[in-house]
């Protein structure tokens, strides 16, 4: 192997998402863990109402980007952002910047199902409870209508007062979805959300989300490329906290303009 | 890959390391079982109506246990309310927000000091903090000492079943934009509540035999009474005063008191259990 361990200068080609039509963007972003810096610089644009995938090497700041995207890393002392990072042209890294409006904005789901110890039905209302005051019917409508979209509804109908612990891992996936969707956010940002899923359940979260970008802007991390070139419309190859390549799927996944690209695509690493 | 039974020496170790748990786990479950069997024999032997409802006889006289169960009870109730409200917000505090700073090692230190300090060190730190000042044996300071003895099991209880759960639930609930003292009281508490019930229980169990730090301060009184400002009778002093006597009928009346001690934590414990039962899966 002569795989280079070191990453100076790397050759790049990203593809500027225009900025009205970007829903959430960053601009010159450098992340920090403590002393260690994770993110280099990154500018991206994430395309209003489609869906974009981030792929890469372990380690290399997919995740570590979709944190910054929501603020989550602020819960943490010792990490910090400097750079932009505009949610509808609004820098979400400002001091003094709201972090529950941003979070109701910018939905999470994460790598492992992660349902609360409540019923189905508390589950989906949950997040919906923080912000607004819904009559019981108003709720229970907003609660089908969100398990409908994370397709749920069918399998959960009958026993929403059930634990959402009760569901098998796959459900509680989409549980998770149709939680971060009730409270209607515009972006919604999904980090490995299929990892610890069979192939079934993988199947149906995909469809889940093929459906959901007809009114969502949807940012999905995946160390699976085929899920990545089934579900996307871009693409974003990242390295060493570095945005390698960012473009269309098709262009990404066919003919990759860097090398380092077409050597992680190609499985020469990764 | 050809199935080989394992070589005989294999099978010879995994068998006497069989052998040797089965041994050691048969010892500790046969003094358990012999307390246990002496304990309810002669606690069942001493058990009557009078028990549960008349006092404490002086020597000679007919009586019972009802103004050391009551007085118990109630030293008990108000010590387990003020110790679990303290160790819950202490131990939340260290597990959630202190984490590795050096007030909270420095707070975990002392409260595993705590853990381990002799109950009757306790009892005559409250008697010098409140019995003294006040001029006399009161239920009130028994319920402090008794608290005094909890705070400690409850803090380090709640603080290791908090660490338990996952960062990613936490995150889940902050991501849906929910302030972090939400996050706590409504998923992270509730996922955990059956290991912090637990905890409750294990301080429950532990105060609810102890003697010595109440000899210094709820004493004991020959009377019912339900004023917890004065000194109250309480089964384990009782227990304590009676199965030294030389009359039949006091100890007798201990071991019915040692027996319903055992019996309350029993139930108490299983029906915690009950209450508590993790959903089953569909």
């Amino acid at each position: 192997m002569t795989l280079q361990t070191t990453f100076e200068a790397p050759e790049t080609r990203i593809l500027a998402i225009p900025s009205d039509q970007a829903a959430i963007q960053a601009r010159d972003l450098d992340f920090y863990y403590g002393g260690k810096q994770a993110l280099f610089g990154i500018t991206v644009g994430f395309k209003r109402r489609a869906v974009t995938a981030l792929i890469g090497p372990s380690g290399c700041g997919k995740s570590t980007l979709l944190r910054t995207l929501n603020r989550m890393y602020s819960l943490y002392p010792g990490q910090k952002a400097e750079g932009q990072v505009l949610l509808e042209g609004e820098d979400v890294l400002a001091r003094g910047a709201d972090l529950a409006a941003l979070r109701a904005r910018v939905g999470m789901v994460f790598q492992k199902p992660t349902p609360f110890p409540m019923s189905i039905h508390d589950n989906v209302a949950y997040g919906v409870r923080l912000y607004e005051k819904l009559s019981k019917a108003d709720m229970a409508g907003r609660v089908e209508e969100s398990l409908r979209r994370a397709a749920l509804w069918d399998e959960v109908k009958d026993k929403l007062k059930d634990s959402g612990l009760g569901l098998s891992g796959g459900q509680q996936q989409r549980l998770c979805v149709a939680r971060a969707i009730a409270v209607k956010p515009e972006v919604l940002l999904l980090d490995e959300p299929a990892s610890a899923l069979d192939p079934i359940s993988t199947a149906k979260l995909e469809e889940t989300i093929r459906e959901l970008k007809s009114d969502y802007t949807v940012v999905i991390v995946t160390h699976n490329m085929g899920q990545a070139a089934r579900l996307s419309e871009h693409t974003g190859f990242m390295y060493l906290g570095h945005m390698v390549e960012f473009g269309e799927t098709d262009q990404v996944f066919t003919a990759p303009s860097t090398q380092r690209a077409r050597d992680y695509i190609t499985g020469r690493f990764g | 890959m050809s199935a080989r039974s394992p070589s005989l020496g294999r099978r010879a170790a995994q068998g006497a390391f069989l052998v040797f748990c089965w041994a050691a786990t048969g010892v500790a479950l046969m003094a358990l079982a012999a307390i246990l069997w002496s304990l309810f024999r002669q606690g069942i032997a001493g058990l009557n109506l009078d028990v549960f409802t008349k006092s404490t006889p002086a020597p000679g006289s007919q009586g019972g246990l009802l103004n050391a169960i009551l007085g118990s009870l109630m030293m008990c109730a108000v010590a387990m309310a003020g110790a679990t409200t303290v160790g819950v917000l202490a131990g939340t505090w260290l597990s959630e927000f202190a984490k590795q700073s050096l007030y909270g090692k420095v707070v975990r230190f002392v409260n595993d000091v705590l853990l381990s300090a002799p109950s009757i060190l306790v009892g005559l730190f409250i008697y010098e903090l409140l019995v003294r000042p006040a001029g006399g044996f009161s239920g009130f300071a028994g319920s402090a000492a008794l608290a005094l003895l909890a705070i400690p099991v409850i803090v380090r209880t709640t603080e290791d079943v908090l660490r338990l759960q996952p960062t990613a639930l936490r995150e889940a609930s902050i991501a849906l934009g929910a302030p972090v003292w939400r996050t706590i009281l409504t998923v992270i508490w509730k996922s955990a509540q059956g290991g912090m019930l637990t905890g409750a229980l294990l301080a429950f169990a532990r105060i609810s035999g102890e003697t010595a730090p109440l000899l210094f301060t709820a004493l004991n009184n020959q009377f019912l009474s339900l004023d917890l400002t004065k000194p109250t009778a309480n089964l384990p002093v009782v227990i304590f005063q009676f199965a030294l006597s030389a009359y039949d009928d006091w100890r007798r009346l201990a071991w019915a008191g040692a027996m319903l001690i055992a019996v309350a934590v029993l139930a108490v414990t299983i029906i915690a259990r009950l209450a508590t039962r993790e959903p089953k899966r569909s």
